[in-house]
């Protein structure tokens, strides 16, 4: 018969030879337990965000035919404007190939746009991540740029079958090159400021110390293109204050991130056309 | 014929239906940058009613099920909740198993040893570490709450799966025999 102190430490001895074979097991199959873990919830996590939409549905179906007559007017006002600016955009992408190949510029990255709902949402003091409903079943690549119509949402970080997550720009672990707008100097942007009950914040750094921004004269930050994952000119948010750095260089600073991230329903993938150019 | 032992599939599941609600909650937290995690219960049950076999089976599938889910190295959680369900299997003899009072105490404990060990290892990360234990305290004292609510039902409801399917926890004998 063992000994009682023995029988005290099994547990742990156990749990050590555990750990050693854990160790030891080939990263393939790891990789493998990884995805089917995900797989095995993946119908639950997505499942939420489908009895939502029913939820949606059915309350629309509620509607009167005069508040449906109301909302088709609107629609055909904003989709009147909206041919317009599609019209507009053409004619300016066709002036930007007309310089490009003008001025021996290399061309700018073309994406597909691919809409896809939120399946679930986790925001954490640790992590700032969404579940998406499309994944490689749609062509989804991992590192694809996501936005909405408020600018950057975050970057896709793992593409499951029918499901990709997003490590969110409010995220610690999500940097990127930045721009203040109407100026090109590159700018570090990092995520991660978020308290609860408060709005998202990010930070900046390596910021030219003859740019100042405060609470009431805030300086709007844009995407600089540098990195080649995003493209130039997307809405990150407002710098509202910046101090100077400890090396005394640069300044760096606080971004307020638009509120509106942690309640998004639905977001645009932007997937590169020519993955290589990226 | 050798009959079928689905205790550690019992507590498996009745892990993945919380970890499914507590996503739920934390989905519509989200706006309010609130996030609950409850880690800690998930290993009471295995570690103080099944046998030391089926706790670790469910408890290392449970924390893969865990891994694959969040940003962590892929095993971090096994590691963690394996290290929990060892502890209290090795002193469950002198511990009062019976009656969820003690299950709600040490659900609490092993919650706050596991919140505690993924703060230290991700805070990192973050670009201002001691701003982020603010928000990281106040996720904790959120999780600590819910825990107090969800540990009563949540052992109830494995405890009572076990009987629906007339299996001793323990010893995985029929309890209609």
């Amino acid at each position: 018969m063992l000994p009682k102190r023995f029988d005290q430490a099994r547990p742990f001895l156990t749990l050590g030879v555990v750990l050693l074979v854990w160790l030891l097991l080939p990263l393939v199959l790891k990789t493998f337990a990884r995805a089917t873990f995900f797989e095995i919830q993946a119908p639950l996590i997505v499942a939420d965000s489908f009895v939502e939409d029913l939820d949606t549905f059915w309350a629309n179906r509620l509607h009167s035919k005069d508040e449906l007559l109301k909302a088709g007017k609107q629609v055909s006002g904003l989709i009147a404007e909206y041919a317009f600016s599609t019209q507009r955009n053409k004619e300016l992408e066709a002036e930007i190939i007309r310089l490009e190949n003008l001025l021996n510029l290399p061309s700018m990255p073309a994406f597909r746009y691919e809409a896809a709902r939120v399946a679930q949402r986790d925001f954490s003091g640790w992590w700032s991540r969404m579940t998406i409903r499309k994944g490689s079943n749609y062509g989804i690549p991992v590192g694809a740029p996501v936005v909405f119509s408020g600018g950057v949402v975050g970057r896709v970080v793992e593409v499951h079958r029918y499901t990709a997550v997003v490590d969110l720009i409010t995220s610690p672990t999500f940097r990127l090159a930045a721009s203040i707008s109407g100026d090109n100097h590159p700018i570090s942007y990092q995520g991660g400021l978020n308290d609860a009950f408060q709005p998202p914040r990010g930070t900046v750094e390596y910021v030219p110390v003859d740019f100042t921004a405060t609470r009431t004269a805030t300086r709007h930050l844009v995407t600089s293109g540098l990195g080649g994952v995003f493209p130039a000119g997307l809405s990150i948010g407002e710098i509202t204050s910046l101090e100077i750095s400890p090396d005394g260089l640069f300044k760096s600073g606080e971004v307020s991130l638009d509120e509106r991230i942690g309640e998004l329903t639905e977001v645009t993938v932007l997937v590169p056309l020519n993955p290589e150019d990226q | 014929m050798r009959r079928r032992d689905p205790r550690w599939l019992v507590v498996f599941l009745a892990n993945l239906l919380l970890w499914w609600l507590v996503g739920l909650a934390n989905n519509y937290l989200a706006p309010h940058a609130v996030h609950l995690y409850v880690g800690g219960i998930f290993t009471i049950y295995a570690a103080l009613q099944l046998d030391a076999k089926h706790g670790l089976i469910a408890t290392v599938l449970t924390g893969l099920l865990i891994d694959a889910g969040t940003p962590v190295p892929f095993g971090t959680s096994v590691v963690l909740l394996g290290l929990v369900h060892a502890t209290l299997l090795s002193g469950r003899h002198r511990f009062p198993r019976e009656g969820s009072v003690f299950g709600i105490v040490v659900s609490q404990l092993a919650n706050l040893f596991l919140f505690i060990a993924l703060s230290f290892l991700l805070v990192g990360a973050n670009p201002r570490p001691a701003g982020a234990w603010l928000r990281i305290f106040v996720d904790l004292l959120a999780s600590q709450v819910a825990i107090l609510f969800i540990a009563p039902w949540f052992l109830a409801l494995q405890a009572r799966s076990m009987e629906l399917l007339r299996i001793h926890p323990e010893t995985g004998r029929s309890l209609s025999s």
